[in-house]
């Protein structure tokens, strides 16, 4: 529901960036992963090298894995490969995992992977449905309501971000991710997600370290 | 557009790797390692940075909009969104509403 909301501001932002719409669907299809996409579309946007656009969506998927690994073990017996994993988990996001993670343990094992597969797919085919609304509400909403549902998408990040960390090397890296994404956008617009990532995470990361050995 | 349309799909193998990798090494390797906890910080920073650099210094159809409407918006969105116990649905449309608002009387209509 609510990542829907955000992929209706994907798409308004898309919109308003004459960015195609062909391109915008493409992207939730093969991507699906709401912060990527935005970094692609403003990435695109500010003229960056091409593999400097995939390099950073790429990074910015690493949460991916652990989000993977933890609920991997739930969905399947362990260390035999099979297909229907392999797409399932491509459609692994924020949404879906929350809940699955919050719902699974209920549920008896074989009923876990139709019950994700359900709800992940339904989530998959929404957010290109909003992708797509999005886009063509953007042209004919008055100006005033069309910032703010461009102002959706980045406002569900802060939301989420802020609501859900719970990790003290999380919060730190929010904190320095939050400075310095800003602040080497300044210097350098082409670089500043992936620099300020690297960073803000480093320092974070740094800062961690050091005040646990205390 | 045939570029544009190679970038994405290379976007989207490049994060499926994730999904991908998790897939093959759940459960067999330990999650608690330096270097998760680095790639974790350096994942978070970015998204951070990005939604920052969004709500301070916007791009295109935001940019329209003044700091401080986006700021307040952003706020009172974060203050709902707490007071209805993490209600995501609830603190959003707090902050669209709250933008709209802002911008509308901002111009005086």
């Amino acid at each position: 529901m609510v990542l829907a909301a955000g992929y209706l501001g994907f798409g308004a932002l898309a919109s308003g960036s004459e960015f195609p719409l062909w391109a915008a669907l493409l992207s939730t299809v093969t991507i699906f992963a709401l912060p990527g996409q935005l970094a692609m579309l403003e990435m695109s946007i500010a003229g960056s090298a091409a593999v400097m656009i995939v390099i950073t969506v790429s990074l910015t998927a690493a949460r991916f894995l652990p989000m993977t690994v933890a609920l991997l073990p739930m969905l399947r017996s362990p260390g035999r490969f099979d297909w229907r994993i392999g797409a399932a988990v491509h459609l692994l996001a924020m949404t879906g995992w929350t809940a699955s993670m919050r719902r699974c343990p209920d549920l008896p094992p074989g009923e876990r992977l139709p019950w994700f597969v359900g709800f992940a797919l339904t989530n998959w085919v929404c957010c290109l449905v909003a992708t797509a609304v999005g886009y063509a509400l953007a042209d004919s909403l008055p100006p005033l309501v069309r910032q703010g549902l461009v102002f959706v998408g980045p406002l569900y990040f802060v939301l989420i971000l802020i609501g859900e960390t719970r990790t003290r090397h999380g919060v730190l890296a929010l904190a320095c991710g939050a400075v310095a994404g800003p602040l080497v956008h300044l210097a350098s617009p082409q670089w500043s997600v992936m620099l300020g990532g690297l960073i803000g995470g480093t320092a974070a990361w740094g800062l961690n370290r050091m005040t646990q050995r205390d | 557009m045939i570029e544009l349309a190679l970038l994405i799909v290379a976007c989207g193998i490049g994060t499926y790797l994730w999904r991908g990798l998790g897939m093959l090494i759940s459960g067999r390797v330990r999650m608690d390692s330096a270097f998760f906890a680095w790639a974790g910080c350096v994942a978070y920073a970015m998204i951070a940075g990005l939604t920052a650099r969004i709500i301070l210094l916007p791009t295109g159809t935001l940019a329209a909009t003044s700091l401080a409407e986006r700021l307040v918006a952003c706020a009172l969105a974060l203050v709902v969104y707490f007071m209805f116990r993490r209600n995501l649905f609830v603190g959003i449309a707090t902050g669209f509403v709250a933008l709209v608002a802002l911008t509308t009387i901002g111009r005086g209509f």
